[in-house]
């Protein structure tokens, strides 16, 4: 059984292709202005990495994320929600708690034992605490995504960021830096900031062990460590790279389809 | 299904052809802004009372000339169109103190519209209910009801109070009849369809409203059930949720609503009003007594109970709860409603919106995980 999650983000574009239960191939690329390119690309992709010839030859397709409707070769679509509460899952079969950061959302989701959705909540009205958040603050302070990762772990004396509106925080970015605050501790001020917003979205739907992080801001070490100061609890690392997590769980909701009208079928 | 078009089509314009009819024979209009207004009185007077709607508002920038952001954008979409001119067709407004956003728009339309409208009133009600209130209320319905008699120049007698309160009680009776039809396994209409025939009477004369009402219950009989639905939904939250659109983005996706505790809704109708000696009392009464809103202190208990009850009683597999952000009401009920749902393991969804439909994108993606989540 080989299947296909496509997940079609506001910022990059992910599709991962499994085999009776095992993850064959993945790719990431960055979003393009229209979803079913950036869908086809990023599957036929993954396709080819998995040594297959074409899209066609994966038996069931999910299809998730923001462009979730607009991906032309999927045999459904699935809400990201559910999506990466069961990727993390998957992956980490402890995890009750799953912060999701993506480019243009936030969002915390408590799941049972079996990857299913409890309660969630979801910050998308803004681009507080978001990937966008992050690239903005990056260019601000002219250190790249990787910098606001690596810079902050090494602050000693993070800087208090108060906005958490991403267009007021670059103003106060901004005065901190005529300042003559260090970006060390700028960016540590960045985290934290998104850091506390994250804290109150898990105090929401409840704070359960394990809590992973899923999403490209998952990459964000300096992001991590803030959380665990706030949540009081360790974040756990995922075995894989923690952006895929939605399209890992839009293939396994692939599987579980294909399985269930396999059986329809001989039944 | 010539009643359900036609309530349809109503529903989606403030103004229709009942309307202009009315307004043709010289006699008066009236809108108004919060179900704690009894319409009976001005109905009474031979006054069409409309209920304040903006509909297809989009954009409030005249109106944020005096309103602030956060005021909630109901109110800043009903001043938008007060200052767009498009309630010129009404001969007076009435408000009650139900929130501060409605008390800010009653008090910027005294100070930069005074004279738009020889009827600019609002209605003090009460924030708790004991008899000692009930009376207060009662007397300050008779100072609404002498207002009125004065700047129309009418008569308000007990017996067209009596004759009107009857015509009420059959609308109610009958929105109690056509809700029964959503309790069963294959409703006969979605949510949507509901919401626009509840918002339909909110704009017709109810006589003439009860009458499509008995055709559309007639028609219904006939219709065949909506079986293809994933999930039953109940809407709970805001006042001003009067949108259809909005509910059809929810239906689309595959859940049916089949009962709400809005004040478009069930809310508005679902106690009669019991005529005693005194027909103003027994407004007082009844309107105070009913469901309330969270303006009324003190019993944010009997409105979790409501919602548990309805869900209860229409089956349903999960509440959305929308606030219209700014609502500070809702936003309080919401904790208290937030509590009582997880012990009675009841799922709810919770969404922040605005009045005008937007933001889709995000409405359909909470939405469709949570049917994900409660789907049979």
């Amino acid at each position: 059984m080989i299947v296909g999650g496509c997940d079609v983000g506001s910022a990059t574009g992910k599709a991962v292709v499994m085999k009776d239960g095992e993850i064959v191939s993945y790719v990431v690329i960055p979003s393009t202005t229209k979803p079913e390119i950036t869908a086809r690309t990023v599957m036929e992709e993954t396709v080819k990495k998995a040594g297959l010839t074409s899209i066609e030859d994966l038996e069931y397709i999910v299809g998730t994320g923001y462009g979730r409707l607009k991906v032309p070769f999927a045999n459904e679509n699935i809400s990201e929600i559910t999506c990466h509460a069961r990727g993390a899952h998957w992956l980490s079969p402890t995890v009750r708690t799953v912060v999701d950061i993506g480019g243009q959302d936030c969002k915390v989701m408590s799941i049972d034992e079996k990857g299913s959705v409890l309660e969630f909540v979801m910050n998308d009205r803004c681009a507080a605490g978001t990937g966008r958040f992050f690239e903005s603050m990056a260019r601000v302070l002219d250190c790249g995504l990787e910098g606001i990762s690596s810079l902050s772990v090494k602050s000693e004396n993070p800087a208090v960021i108060t906005s958490q509106c991403s267009v007021f925080a670059e103003s106060e970015v901004v005065t901190l830096i005529n300042e003559g605050i260090e970006v060390v501790d700028i960016t540590a001020g960045v985290n934290n900031s998104v850091a506390g917003r994250l804290n109150s979205m898990v105090r929401k739907v409840g704070l359960v062990e394990d809590v992973a992080l899923t999403g490209g801001c998952a990459k964000n070490e300096g992001l991590a460590k803030s959380l665990e100061g706030k949540l009081g609890v360790s974040v756990m690392k995922l075995p894989v790279d923690p952006q895929i997590a939605g399209a890992i769980g839009a293939a396994l909701i692939a599987a579980e389809k294909l399985s269930k009208k396999t059986e329809a079928i001989s039944s | 299904m010539r009643a359900l078009d036609e309530l349809t089509n109503i529903a989606s314009n403030l103004v229709n052809p009942a309307v202009e009819e009315w307004k043709q024979q010289g006699k008066k209009v009236v809108g108004f802004m919060c179900t704690y207004v009894p319409e009976e009185i001005l109905y009474a007077a031979n006054i069409l009372p409309v209920r304040l709607r903006a509909p297809n508002c989009v954009e409030t920038t005249s109106a944020d000339v005096y309103l602030s952001h956060l005021n909630c954008t109901f109110i800043r979409s009903c001043l938008e169109f007060t200052l767009e001119d498009k309630y010129k067709f009404l001969d007076g407004l009435v408000f009650t103190n139900s929130c501060d956003h409605v008390r800010r728009l009653y008090d910027i339309l005294r100070e930069i519209r005074p004279t738009d409208f020889p009827l600019l009133y609002l209605i003090s009600v009460p924030h708790k209910v004991d008899d000692d209130l009930i009376a207060w209320f009662r007397d300050e319905l008779d100072r609404f009801k002498e207002s009125v008699e004065k700047t129309f120049g009418v008569e308000i007698t007990d017996a067209s109070l009596r004759n009107a309160i009857d015509v009420y009680n059959e609308t109610r009776s009958l929105l109690r009849q056509l809700y029964d039809l959503r309790k069963g396994k294959n409703p006969p209409l979605t949510g949507a369809e509901a919401l626009s025939v509840i918002v339909a009477g909110f704009s017709l004369p109810k006589n003439k409203y009860n009458e499509l009402l008995r055709q559309l219950l007639a028609e219904l009989g006939e219709r065949e059930g909506i079986s293809d639905y994933r999930a039953r939904l109940m809407i709970a939250g805001s006042g001003g949720c009067d949108n259809p659109a909005y509910l059809q983005v929810m239906e689309d996706l595959g859940g049916l609503i089949v009962t709400d505790s809005l004040c478009f809704g069930s809310r508005y109708f679902c106690e009669p009003v019991e005529i005693g000696d005194d027909p103003l009392l027994s407004l007082a009464k009844a309107y105070l007594n009913r469901p309330s809103c969270p303006r009324m202190v003190d019993n944010a208990g009997e409105r979790s109970d409501y919602i548990r009850q309805m869900v209860n009683d229409f089956n349903v597999d999960g509440v959305v709860f929308q606030r219209i952000r700014y609502c500070d009401l809702w936003g309080g009920q919401l904790l208290h409603v937030e509590k009582e749902m997880k012990e009675s393991s009841i799922p709810m969804l919770s969404i922040d919106r605005e009045y005008s439909l937007g933001a889709v994108g995000q409405l359909r993606t909470r939405v469709q995980a949570f049917l994900e989540r409660i789907e049979r």
